[in-house]
């Protein structure tokens, strides 16, 4: 099919912009769950009954992953801006080197925070 | 100037450079310690009218940005650039329709 | 060396032959393929010209990567496996339709456009060596297919202005000799032309003119917005 296109990558920057197609749609998903899950909030109980499956330690996997696809989705996104303004595109290399490094600190980091903040 | 997409692409640009900040803010105050995601505290953000208006803002930035990149995937696509108005109003409609969902809970809850 | 080629006939469809074919020093892919053609295989079909990477008729897929025959050295590789370009129609062998691609070039108006032009009486048209070297760059390419064939973008979309005539779209805009930006702009800016690049850059990386197409076109964004 045609639209299998977007996932032919050669090159780094090709394997970037399919990962950026991926976590923006895993993205919008989860805004839709989001949203449900804050529906919950008019009822005491069935909150509470959400967050005691998500918040915890046996679901921080799929929490870590999706900080993941957002630290993924918004550095990638900021090396876009960067050359959609016509900047830098002799140094793409290293610019995507540097940003390689941005996200895998912030996604640990962030990681981190979230696990340190669930306690028990 | 030419048509709308480029006032779109502009704002897919600003609004996604005040997502990092915006979503960082918004994983530190529910996630930099331990309950800050029990009911109570939930509720309590909620009822402070600095933070609805945080995540008012919120919402539209994240909406646009969403509902317009998924506009941008969709018209990638034979069938979604064959269908270039029906696609644009049912994203919009969809987007309109999910920020008003949520404005209506924050105001509610 | 063994030269792996895909193939397609339209009785046959599309199939893979191998040839061996003697090393020389400094040999390039393409003196491979007319090596297999005088003396394998004479109904191989390709395309060529020049030999020296200014006509930009041998671009071909080898070893999975877009190139030009007459430019890539045979021992970079232990084997050489080609392919006709991706994202192209294939007519037979190597050759592929080109047609479609030339006329998105031809859409977007790639010549100088000057309203005030009086030919019984012609002006000399002035250019200083900065405003050559604002679009000197974008004004190398030879019409390879080269970047088509690896856009995310021309792969889903038939209709998408290749970053080839995009790139000939930004070299006449940024040209101090040319009246048309407006024209130009109203095309590019329609919604299958610049609006459907997401900077997968992968047409930069293979340019054989390291011509970075995927710089001109978001050069021609910023253009709209002004």
């Amino acid at each position: 099919m045609r639209f299998l296109g977007w996932f032919k990558y050669r090159s780094p920057f090709g394997i970037a912009f399919m990962f950026q197609r991926i976590t923006g749609l895993i993205l919008v998903f989860y805004l839709c769950l989001h949203l449900a899950f804050l529906t919950s909030l008019q009822e005491r109980e069935l909150y509470e009954h959400f967050t005691s499956i998500t918040v915890s330690k046996q679901f921080f996997i799929f929490d870590s992953l999706l900080i993941l696809c957002g630290v993924f989705h918004g550095l990638n996104g900021i090396r876009i801006i960067i050359h959609e303004f016509g900047y830098a595109h002799e140094h793409r290399k290293a610019i995507l080197v540097i940003f390689a490094v941005l996200i895998l600190f912030a996604w640990l980091y962030g990681s981190y925070i979230m696990y340190m903040a669930l306690g028990d | 100037m030419r048509g709308f997409e480029p006032l779109a692409w502009l704002f897919q640009v600003i609004t996604g450079i005040l997502m990092v900040f915006l979503i960082t803010v918004h994983f530190l105050v529910t996630h930099s310690a331990h309950n800050l995601l029990s009911y109570e505290s939930v509720i309590e953000r909620l009822s402070r009218l600095d933070y609805r208006l945080f995540y008012a803002l919120l919402l539209f930035v994240v909406s646009f940005h969403a509902f317009n990149g998924l506009r941008a995937v969709i018209l990638d696509t034979e069938g979604g650039m064959r269908r270039k108005k029906l696609v644009n109003a049912s994203v919009a409609l969809v987007a309109v329709i999910m920020i008003a969902y949520g404005l209506f809970l924050l105001f509610k809850l | 060396m063994k030269f792996r080629i895909r193939r397609f006939d339209e009785k046959r469809g599309s199939y893979w032959q191998s040839f061996e074919v003697p090393v020389t020093t400094a040999m390039t892919v393409l003196d491979g393929l007319f090596y297999i053609r005088e003396n394998l295989d004479s109904s191989l079909a390709f395309r060529a010209s020049c030999r020296m990477g200014i006509c930009g008729s041998c671009a071909v897929k080898i070893n999975g990567r877009p190139r030009l025959a007459c430019e890539t050295q045979v021992s970079k590789f232990r084997e050489v496996k080609i392919e006709p370009l991706d994202n192209f129609a294939v007519i037979k062998d190597l050759v592929t339709e080109f047609e479609g691609f030339f006329a998105k070039h031809k859409k977007v108006k790639p010549y100088l456009i000057n309203p005030k032009a009086d030919y019984e009486n012609p002006v000399e048209q002035i250019q200083t060596p900065e405003g050559l070297k604002v679009y000197y760059d974008f004004s190398l390419c030879i019409k390879c297919g080269a970047c088509h064939s690896v856009c995310p973008a021309a792969a889903t979309l038939e209709g998408y202005l290749s970053p080839a005539a995009l790139v000939s779209a930004y070299r006449f805009n940024a040209d101090s000799r040319d009246h048309g930006k407006e024209e130009r702009l109203k095309i590019v800016s329609a919604a299958d032309g610049v609006w459907r690049c997401h900077s997968a850059m992968e047409c930069s990386e293979v340019c054989p003119k390291q011509i970075e197409p995927a710089k001109a076109i978001q050069l021609l964004r910023v253009a709209t917005l002004r």
